[in-house]
């Protein structure tokens, strides 16, 4: 279905402009960042878009820097707190898709590798079942070395702290969304307040899962394009876009007058919002994004968070 | 158009990771069994009613929570504001019965002074062939932390229906005997109609009275 919009021709085109980004990395990045940035809003094209991933987030240069420390992880037996709280988890992300159907398949296996890697890469942290759905997503780009890489630099560079052991940041972010939301629609910013219903309650899964479980497949490729280009500020873009579409007028209100009701459309959300097309348009052309979302937000080649 | 309620209860689940609690809430909830479930991220939302006498219509909101003990910092928030709790453990999964202390301790540290109306749930009973906890000693500890016991599995759906309904007379029963009170503030229970004042409930109203000065 991805990219079904997309012609062959422009396809082809796209791949080849690509390829000599990607061939001429270091020069793009350092002088034009903003065609980057544009192309990643185009979407990437599928046969290249592990790759880009990588060299978006930075752990290609990552794992170049720290060449057999994966097969090094790899081989130690770790920490037997960590390795039954994933084994739980193999068989539950993306159970529809060819390569975690089986159970002990080669993508659960892999699964388990990165995800085990991790917990003896920073043992203070450990898993976070959260992290599972996010390895998962990687896992369909790339090999195994390649998603832990990929893996370490969204936990530390992208979204750091939210995987963490009190999950403060996830919490603070939380806030964020909610402050930005009374400027972004002030009409879902009372209806939220006055239903007492915490960001946390439905924000929790939209960003410690980067919307991998709650958006449409080509819709989340789409996002993730955008996330690795420009961080964490497409999370919040998403969100606010999602919440502004649900609650964000008195119409739409009516039928969800109550706290349930609320919790319980913002759980299903309306699939006209949520649909590539819509969704990518909405948080390109995101209005007050330099004055609401600039300070989520310090340029330059890696993703930085507030101040 | 939602059916007109007397009383709305809100119930948490708690219990270890894969202990069955978001399979339990939708096979009673919306009647299904699927063989795999997400790992609940953070908190989710269901909702049912039950006719507990007739003419008496219960609204039960039921909070899910991640079992994954980092989640506790975010889903702690939300113990105060139930009046139930389902202590769940997978009869296959000894750990997960041997947690159930630290689950039950956890939410009366949280929020005493107050209470909660626990019901003990030994869950996958359906997998008896790879059972690890008795049935004997899982009532022995469902005594001991005073609250009822019952074994269910949402995977054939025995006992699933009884065990929210135990756990729905038992909050009944609790605000009927004052060990639960109903207030304004509390959203642990909500009701339509007058509550019963009770004697104890109306000289704390008495007390707080005075003191608004």
């Amino acid at each position: 279905m991805e990219g079904r919009e997309v012609p062959l021709e422009v396809l082809r085109q796209r791949e080849s402009k690509w390829l000599d980004m990607l061939n001429n990395w270091d020069k793009w990045m350092a002088k034009k960042h903003k065609k980057i940035r544009l192309r990643c809003q185009k979407g990437i094209p599928p046969s290249l878009r592990g790759r880009a991933w990588q060299y978006l987030s930075g752990s290609k240069v990552k794992l170049e820097q720290n060449m057999g420390k994966f097969d090094e992880l790899d081989l130690l037996t770790g920490d037997p707190k960590w390795l039954d709280v994933i084994e739980r988890d193999l068989h539950r992300q993306f159970p529809f898709h060819e390569m975690f159907v089986s159970r002990g398949g080669h993508g659960q296996q892999d699964l388990f590798r990165v995800l085990k890697a991790y917990t003896l890469y920073r043992p203070e942290e450990g898993y976070c079942q959260a992290q599972a759905p996010i390895a998962a997503v990687l896992l369909m780009h790339m090999p195994a070395e390649q998603a832990f890489w990929c893996l370490v630099q969204i936990c530390e560079k992208y979204l750091p702290g939210y995987y963490s052991e009190k999950l403060e940041a996830i919490q603070l972010d939380g806030q964020i969304l909610f402050s930005l939301l009374h400027k972004v629609s002030p009409v879902a910013y009372k209806h939220l307040s006055k239903q007492k219903i915490d960001p946390i309650l439905y924000m929790t899964e939209w960003f410690m899962c980067a919307f991998s479980r709650t958006l449409p497949w080509s819709s989340v490729l789409r996002v993730w394009d955008m996330f690795f280009c420009e961080g964490v500020k497409i999370i919040f873009r998403v969100g606010l876009v999602l919440l502004k579409h649900t609650l964000g007028s008195s119409d739409k209100l009516k039928s969800c007058q109550g706290q349930y009701e609320t919790m319980e459309r913002l759980r299903a959300l309306s699939p006209k919002i949520m649909q590539e097309a819509f969704l990518v348009q909405e948080v390109r052309c995101w209005g007050p994004s330099a004055a609401t979302l600039g300070c989520l937000w310090v340029g330059g080649a890696a993703p930085k968070r507030l101040g | 158009m939602e059916p007109r309620w007397q009383y709305q209860f809100r119930v948490i689940m708690l219990g270890d990771s894969t202990v069955g609690k978001s399979s339990l809430l939708q096979c009673y909830t919306e009647g299904v069994f699927l063989d795999t479930v997400n790992q609940t991220v953070g908190v989710d939302f269901y909702v049912q009613f039950v006719e507990l006498e007739p003419g008496l219509q219960v609204k039960l909101q039921f909070w899910d929570t991640a079992g994954q003990e980092r989640f506790r910092s975010v889903t702690r928030s939300y113990y105060r504001n139930s009046a139930g709790g389902m202590l769940l453990f997978d009869l296959t999964n000894r750990a997960s019965f041997e947690s159930i202390r630290q689950w039950h301790r956890e939410v009366t540290d949280t929020i005493q002074p107050f209470r909660m109306v626990f019901l003990l749930v030994g869950h996958k009973s359906d997998l008896s062939g790879q059972r690890r906890v008795g049935q004997r000693e899982a009532e022995k500890l469902a005594a001991s932390l005073g609250v009822q016991y019952v074994e269910t599995s949402a995977k054939d759906a025995s006992n699933v229906v009884q065990a929210f309904q135990m756990l729905t007379v038992a909050i009944y029963q609790a605000l009927q005997t004052g060990q639960l009170v109903a207030t304004e503030t509390w959203d642990g229970v909500k009701s339509s109609v007058p509550l019963p004042v009770l004697p104890k409930a109306q000289a704390l109203e008495k007390k707080q009275k005075k003191c608004s000065c």
